[in-house]
């Protein structure tokens, strides 16, 4: 062949085929490659052999563990559910969580459930739920809404965030953009105040979601990172 | 420590058991048999099936993509890109042709390469050493798996080209580099790689057809 310096010809069907799998090709020669596999059995079947000759050096290729939001992320993309399913299942799940909960919790439940159907109240409105639930259905967090209080209890169930990144709640109004309701522990419950403007957003056609961020939350009033856990908000 | 994980991901179809048994038999590695087995679950639609092929093999392949695009974030990216067409695709899976880990890793790796061509950012920048010691394949410890045969012959090929060839070759699968980038770190010009390589790629082929 050609030697060093040279003008270097076209190289044949196997060093064509070799190229293309070690991944020399630039973009364009890559999609010529591709059509060419695909209309060309004698260079598909070079593609293969090389794939299968080089396939041993990959064993040199060293593991490393994706984050743990990788697959929530994945399987949530591809068999998302309509975001109600659910909702007995994590509702029992919350009663049954109430009852098993630390005296906090319990002391904190009580507040929003019992105390808006004292009989001072005029009209009481009726509680709102929401279980932020993980694609495989299992909540995240089970959150609860005093919106006359225009407060958001929120209880952390199962959730993982990476190192160096945080959890954040967004407030998602139907036909809307997310709107953060704040970076929120994973590990403990905590009280979120509803901020005013968004109070009237809070209702039965929103959702509730939790993005991983960067410490200190999403630098750009979205949502950055993935969204591990999402759910709507349902009167009870 | 594979068999017990396959285990604790059962989904599979029962009626593999059999067949299954039959290729950990000849392979002597319970792992390959079993992916493979979760992988025609997954061409069946089996998000079970699909599941434990994620737990065995996504480490490996989020290794592959980070080696090639050096960025997690974008590692995150392509290893969604990676699964979500292996979910779709797991039906074209052929065994006569390559074992599933093979087959995986080469959708990471060509799902990988296109997203750093589609960036144009290459960020392998450091410089390529052509001496005699790098990338010298030789001293790679044969791990023992069904590929064995396969992996020696290609140690032995590799070890018979120049080690520049060998370089240049082992640093272009590993990173997913154009012959352009190539060149520029190796501070060589870029017909002297291409010559390099495709000489070194018509002698690994000579080698490996003997």
């Amino acid at each position: 062949m050609s030697g060093p310096g040279s003008d270097h010809p076209t190289p044949d069907r196997s060093v064509l085929a070799a190229e293309y799998v070690l991944g020399v090709l630039n973009a364009a020669q890559r999609r010529e490659a591709e059509a060419r596999i695909a209309r060309d059995r004698a260079f598909a079947a070079e593609v293969a052999a090389w794939q299968a000759h080089f396939a041993p050096l990959a064993d040199e290729i060293e593991p490393v563990e994706p984050p743990m939001y990788a697959w929530p992320r994945l399987s949530s993309a591809l068999f998302a559910k309509p975001a109600r399913s659910g909702l007995w299942e994590s509702l029992r799940f919350w009663r049954g969580f109430a009852i098993g909960a630390g005296a906090l919790a319990a002391a904190a439940i009580a507040a929003v459930f019992v105390l808006p159907r004292q009989p001072p109240a005029p009209t009481p409105a009726a509680p709102m739920v929401a279980a932020i639930n993980l694609d495989d259905g299992k909540p995240a967090f089970l959150a609860a809404i005093d919106t006359e209080r225009g407060t958001m209890l929120l209880l952390p169930v199962t959730v993982a965030i990476p190192a160096e990144r945080v959890a954040e709640l967004w407030l998602i109004p139907p036909n809307d953009k997310p709107h953060s309701l704040g970076v929120v522990d994973v590990a403990k419950p905590m009280s979120i105040a509803i901020p005013i403007a968004l109070r009237g957003a809070v209702g039965v056609q929103a959702a509730v979601a939790i993005s991983v961020e960067p410490l200190g939350g999403s630098p750009t009033g979205q949502p950055t990172g993935p969204v591990i856990a999402k759910g709507g908000i349902t009167s009870l | 420590m594979l068999r017990a994980i396959c285990r604790s991901g059962g989904s599979g179809a029962g009626a593999l058991r059999r067949d299954e048994r039959m290729i950990d038999a000849v392979d002597g590695f319970s792992g390959s048999g079993r992916l493979r087995e979760a992988l025609v679950g997954v061409a069946a639609g089996d998000r079970g099936a699909f599941e434990t092929v994620y737990r065995l093999t996504s480490a490996k392949l989020f290794g592959v993509c980070l080696r090639i695009l050096t960025k997690r974030s974008d590692a995150e990216d392509v290893l969604q890109e990676t699964y979500t067409a292996i979910w779709h695709k797991a039906a074209l899976y052929d065994p006569e042709r390559a074992s599933a880990i093979a087959w995986l890793v080469m959708i990471a790796r060509n799902k990988a390469i296109d997203r750093m061509r589609a960036d144009a950012n290459d960020r392998h920048a450091g410089p390529i050493e052509l001496a005699a010691d790098i990338g010298d394949a030789a001293g790679q410890p044969a791990v023992a798996t069904e590929a064995d045969d396969e992996r020696r012959g290609l140690d032995r090929c590799l070890g018979e080209l120049e080690p520049r060839q060998r370089g240049l070759i082992r640093t272009a699968f590993f990173e997913g580099v154009t012959y352009e980038n190539l060149a520029a770190r190796g501070g060589v010009p870029l017909g002297t790689v291409k010559s390099w390589i495709r000489r070194g790629l018509i002698k690994l082929k000579a080698c490996l057809e003997r």
